[in-house]
């Protein structure tokens, strides 16, 4: 029985040739902007998270200062008491990370990270004679540092192993060196918060593109950052993990939170603005896909009506014949079932095509040369899934009309 | 209840309500026995297609009842009657009524398709040995949309009997045929009524035709007299 009904379908869809040429390009073109959209978002997304991750780590575990102690009368003395407190004075508390060794430990045995560095942080002024500017010196663990932040591939000159060996070896950020009026294998000499200065040698260059970075911020060894700091070979200011994937980093942050004495964050609550973007960014593409999905429904919804009331006669004899309601149901659905396959397949190729020819189109900023753009099966089978699902609907709602008609109407006259 | 009826409607009453409220079948009461040729003639909006849709199963807004071969239909609902008429009815209409997009051949087979109860060979076959009956064997492969009047006609007359159908109902199905080919359908429809005992209930206009039948049903004003 269906294959009469799919043969009656295949006549209407092929005697009325250019109708369904129209409809199948409806959907094609739905499909295929769908595909391009979320491609094109994606890729954006991707660039920026690459960006975002040269800078920031999945989690960051640091010391967190102390609590707020702004009213610690009120602490001990609860309820009115008058006291009177003389001499007051805020005593140092401790700063960085103690015990990281077991910390270090501790984060290496989950099973989602993939590395960890450790860090000694300090806010400096680099300066060149009379040129001063304020900034981050990052001591750092030469090899763990690269997994994590691929640094090594940032280097417009020298090498970042050269940190490893020289001890008196400095790597900065291209406008940081390009301010100071500085090249490669110059001194530059570095002024603490506690008013220790010290001269290292320009050993390397790098550029990430991100501007903040590049303009503030220089690499020396670990343990020449200890020496500088006049602590001991144990001192870090901060932990950088990264985890498998970096969508998820809640499980690891819960798991270990609990039982590291400090801020254990991870780069989504530090950055919600880049969730944020992207985030928001794939709202557009889904709200701009699916409205464009929408107007082709209505496309092959109106050409189905059409298709309905022209062969609205042929109707009436099948069912005087002796054809029934779901037979002309299906009758009408199979030709929105072909239209949607077939706009679908082609559909995803242009939209492949077209998010190529993107691809190919030059764009020269923040250190890309060409648009972005992801190619990622989700997107190519969402958007054959939902486009079918488009013309499943568009093509029921007039197929349900047809199966209603009353053939005595029609034939009497 | 008898078994020689192929046909019994009972006080068949049917108004229409557009553009006023109007009777055009008065209780009429009918009984057609198996194998029977029966003619239904009377003049021109006497109510005679309206009485034959009622009869074929396609109307269903009528008061009285309807059996066909024993079995009451007055009542079933519209996918049951479709099935019913698949089997048991062949209709020829008076305005012609091919699928207009498909070849003579499948016109001609698609009721026996749907019905599913042969193979496709078998209904061709068959399809093809009732177009050579009506003279049409070289149309087979022509859209339907590119014979003349008289000859879809005659692919309408040769679909209808695809399934063998126990009744055989025509709404004028010689009214465009010239005399040759008139006799010829005639002669079909009465030796389908001797070898097959195939019930036919034709309306029609040529009083020849109606004379050679078994009996004439005459209709004035809704009414039989
Ligand atoms: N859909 C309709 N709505 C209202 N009145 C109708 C409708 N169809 C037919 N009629 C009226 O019912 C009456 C009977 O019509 P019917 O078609 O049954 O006549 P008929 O005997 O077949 O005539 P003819 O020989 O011309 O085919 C006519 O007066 C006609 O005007
Ligand atoms: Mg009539």
């Amino acid at each position: 029985m269906l294959a009469t009904n799919l043969k009656i379908a295949k006549v209407h869809l092929t005697s009325k040739i250019k109708q369904s040429i129209v409809a199948v390009l409806g959907v094609t073109f739905g499909i295929s902007m769908y595909v391009f959209m979320n491609s094109f978002m994606t890729g954006v997304n991707d660039i920026q998270t690459e960006l975002a991750f040269t800078s920031i780590s999945h989690i960051h575990i640091y010391n967190d200062g102390p609590p707020d102690n702004t009213n610690l009368v009120k602490k001990v003395y609860k309820g009115n008491v008058a006291i009177n407190i003389r001499n007051a004075r805020v005593i140092q508390y401790t700063e960085g990370i103690k015990n990281t060794g077991e910390i270090l430990a501790l984060v290496r045995k989950q099973p989602e990270v993939i590395g960890i560095t450790p860090q000694v942080n300090i806010n400096v002024f680099f300066r060149n004679g009379s040129n001063k500017i304020n900034g981050t010196l990052s001591g750092v663990d030469v090899d763990n540092e690269n997994r994590i932040f691929n640094i090594a591939s940032y280097m417009t000159s020298g090498s970042w192993n050269g940190l490893q060996y020289r001890h008196d070896g400095v790597i900065l950020g291209l406008d940081l060196a390009h301010q100071l009026s500085l090249n490669i294998n110059d001194n530059l000499n570095l002024l603490t918060p506690d008013g220790v200065s010290k001269n290292y040698k320009i050993i390397g260059i790098f550029q990430t593109n991100v501007k903040n970075v590049d303009k503030s911020k220089a690499y020396i060894n670990i343990s020449s950052a200890r020496q500088l700091m006049d602590k001991n070979q144990d001192y870090v200011t901060d932990l950088q993990v990264n985890v498998r994937d970096f969508e998820i980093t809640e499980p690891v942050v819960a798991r270990i939170a609990p039982v590291i004495p400090y801020k254990v964050e991870s780069w989504q609550t530090s950055n919600q603005q880049l969730e944020a973007g992207s985030k928001l960014r794939n709202i557009i593409a889904q709200a701009v896909s699916l409205t464009i999905l929408l107007v082709a429904g209505f496309g092959i919804y109106n050409i189905m009506n059409m298709t309905i009331n022209e062969k609205i006669r042929e109707i009436a004899i099948l069912k005087a014949m002796g054809f029934s309601g779901r037979d002309v149901t299906q009758i009408f659905l199979a030709q929105a079932i072909v239209i949607g396959v077939i706009g679908g397949l082609i559909g995803m190729v242009l939209g492949f095509v077209i998010a190529d020819v993107v691809n190919h189109i030059p764009f020269k900023l923040g250190g890309l040369n060409y648009l972005p753009m992801a190619y990622r099966v989700k997107d190519y089978l969402l958007a054959f899934i939902f486009g079918l699902i488009t013309t499943l609907v568009a093509g029921y709602l007039p197929a349900r009309k047809a199966s209603k008609i009353d053939p005595v109407d029609i034939i009497r006259g | 209840m008898n078994n020689d009826i192929a046909l019994k409607a009972d006080h068949i009453v049917k108004y229409f309500y557009e553009p006023q409220q109007f009777q055009v079948l008065k209780e009429v009461s009918i009984e057609v026995k198996k194998g029977e040729f029966v003619s239904l003639t009377g003049k021109s909006g006497s109510g005679k297609s309206t009485l034959l849709y009622i009869l074929s199963t396609m109307d269903t807004s009528y008061e009285g009842s309807l059996s066909i071969n024993g079995g009451i239909l007055t009542g079933k609902s519209q996918n049951e009657l479709a099935a019913f008429r698949n089997e048991h009815i062949g209709f020829v209409f008076q305005f012609h009524y091919l699928l207009t997009d498909f070849s003579v051949i499948d016109n001609v087979m698609l009721p026996a398709l749907k019905l599913n109860k042969k193979s496709k060979a078998e209904i061709e076959e068959k399809a093809y040995q009732n177009l050579k009956m009506l003279g049409l064997e070289d149309q087979a492969l022509k859209l339907a949309s590119k014979l003349s009047g008289g000859q879809q006609q005659r692919v309408a007359i040769a679909r209808a009997l695809i399934n063998d159908p126990s009744v055989i109902m025509g709404d004028e199905p010689t009214g465009n045929l010239d005399s040759k080919n008139t006799d010829i359908v005639f002669d079909i429809f009465r030796e389908l009524t001797l070898t097959r005992h195939q019930t036919i209930i034709t309306v029609t206009h040529d009083d020849d035709f109606a004379g050679k039948s078994d009996r004439i049903i005459q209709m004035s004003d809704g009414l039989i007299i």
